[in-house]
């Protein structure tokens, strides 16, 4: 991303006139307000209330028990008879999280998505090997950061939130949120992620694997909420989740493959049919369904913990540079606050 | 009036247009995307709607009833439902990617303002 800051600078301080402030609002409007009106001549010609259902529908409604034995049908539509469109759409969320994983990786190594910084700590102890120097913030702030290197270490500075007595005065760890807090997360995190896992393994749930796994991340994100990153660092780190999503894509794969390599079909079922209602009613949707889980659980946690961890890797000052202005800001992550002070 | 719905639907779609338009800040933009995004969950669960239907699930057949009355029966269009289910979770994911460019924008240009992004500016 190279951009002569200059270019950057004139664009911000160029005068904005009367007519700049109108002209959007105006367009705006008039192009909205067309919209609008193309939208509602369309969808007055929509089925309505009354209409007979769709033949698509009609035919899931149909093939639901005789061909997948399950008595779900929105989940049958989804594993089922548009399991080759659920396939592509799976992989439009794997391609959405790589994404994520690449824009937001930070250029120093890590091995979890919040709370560590190493970069530059070396070079600052070898300068200033007490840390005395500086105001008092300067100095509360390295307390702190010496407190989490501790943490990361294993040390016994208070290793969780919940180490810290009650009734303690103000202020609280960043790390934790109050008690109250952490006891209403303890109580729903086990309900939740038990309804997680029944909405995909008990086969008459609509949807099954997708919102099953929406709620798994929701148990991680909760916990990560209530408790900070210590709690769920272990388990939600790069070299955890990543294999195991790939494994999810890789199992949908093979899913797909079988079905073609024993019923001539991808996706087709290869399974026999159990009793309805039951936990391996469907056949192979079950198994898509359960892929599907691992997919969705952990691509929505790669992708929402990556954006969580980024860290402040500010465009380099002109003067930082010594007057290289078209050099790639995005390589600069080693010293995030001077950026973030001089922002307006 | 199922149609109240799908106007809102369009109404709620063209309100996000109106804000990608108008707005220069690269979070209220990614806000109208997803309002955008949302209006069209909010159609499609409408138009799979029925008067006086039940969901598409073959089990429990009321008294006098079998499976077999039901998959002939009044049920919401279980299609459209499944398209909602699969949007929302991709949405989650594509609005995820637009937040994280927005970020790294912004840490390249120290602003969130898409008046100051000149670099494709000819």
């Amino acid at each position: 991303m190279a951009t002569d800051p200059a270019a950057v600078e004139h664009a911000r301080q160029e005068p904005r006139t009367a007519d700049d402030d109108l002209h959007r609002p105006i367009v705006g409007l008039a192009l909205a307000g067309a919209t609008v009106a193309v939208l509602v001549l369309g969808i007055l010609d929509l089925p309505r209330a009354a209409a007979a259902l769709p033949d698509i529908a009609r035919h899931a409604m149909e093939i639901a028990l005789p061909k997948w034995g399950q008595n779900e049908v929105v989940s049958e539509v989804v594993y089922g008879s548009r399991g080759w469109d659920t396939f592509g759409e799976t992989f439009l969320l794997l391609a959405a999280v790589v994404s994520v994983v690449t824009l937001t990786r930070s250029p120093e190594t890590r091995t979890e998505y919040v709370g560590e910084s190493m970069a530059g700590r070396e070079e600052q102890a070898e300068v200033d090997p007490k840390g005395g120097g500086g105001d008092s913030d300067e100095q509360e702030s390295r307390q702190a950061e010496e407190q989490e290197e501790e943490e990361e270490k294993g040390g016994d500075v208070a290793p969780n939130a919940d180490d810290v007595p009650l009734g303690m005065r103000a202020p609280e760890r960043a790390a934790g949120m109050s008690v109250v807090v952490r006891v209403g997360a303890r109580i729903a995190a086990v309900p939740l992620l038990v309804a997680g896992f029944y909405l995909c393994l008990w086969g008459y749930t609509p949807g099954g694997g997708f919102p099953a796994g929406a709620v798994i991340m929701g148990v991680a994100l909760v916990m990560y909420t209530a408790f900070g990153h210590q709690a769920v660092g272990r388990a939600v780190r790069p070299s955890v989740v990543e294999p195991i999503e790939m494994f999810g894509a890789m199992a949908i794969i093979a899913i797909g493959l079988f079905g073609l390599l024993f019923k001539d079909s991808m996706f087709a079922n290869f399974l026999t049919l159990a009793v309805p209602g039951t936990i391996r009613a469907g056949g192979t949707n079950q198994l898509f369904s359960g892929s599907e889980l691992i997919e969705v659980a952990t691509g929505l946690t790669i992708a929402t913990f990556s954006l969580l961890g980024m860290k402040h890797d500010w465009a380099p000052d002109e003067d930082d540079d010594g007057g290289d202005n078209g050099s790639d800001g995005s390589d600069n992550g080693s010293d995030g606050s001077d950026g973030r002070e001089e922002q307006s | 009036m199922i149609v109240a719905n799908y106007v809102a639907a369009a109404v709620l779609f063209s309100l996000g247009l109106l804000t990608v338009l108008t707005r220069r800040n690269l979070i209220k933009i990614i806000l109208g995307l997803s309002l955008m995004e949302a209006s069209t969950y909010l159609l499609m669960v409408s138009m799979a709607y029925r008067r006086g239907s039940t969901a598409p699930v073959l089990t429990s057949p009321p008294d006098g009833k079998s499976s077999s009355d039901l998959v002939h029966g009044n049920v919401a269009d279980p299609v459209l439902q499944n398209f909602c289910l699969t949007a929302i979770v991709i949405g989650v994911a594509v609005t995820a990617v637009f937040l994280s460019a927005a970020v790294r924008v912004a840490q390249h240009y120290r602003s969130v303002d898409a008046d100051d992004m000149t670099a494709l500016k000819g």
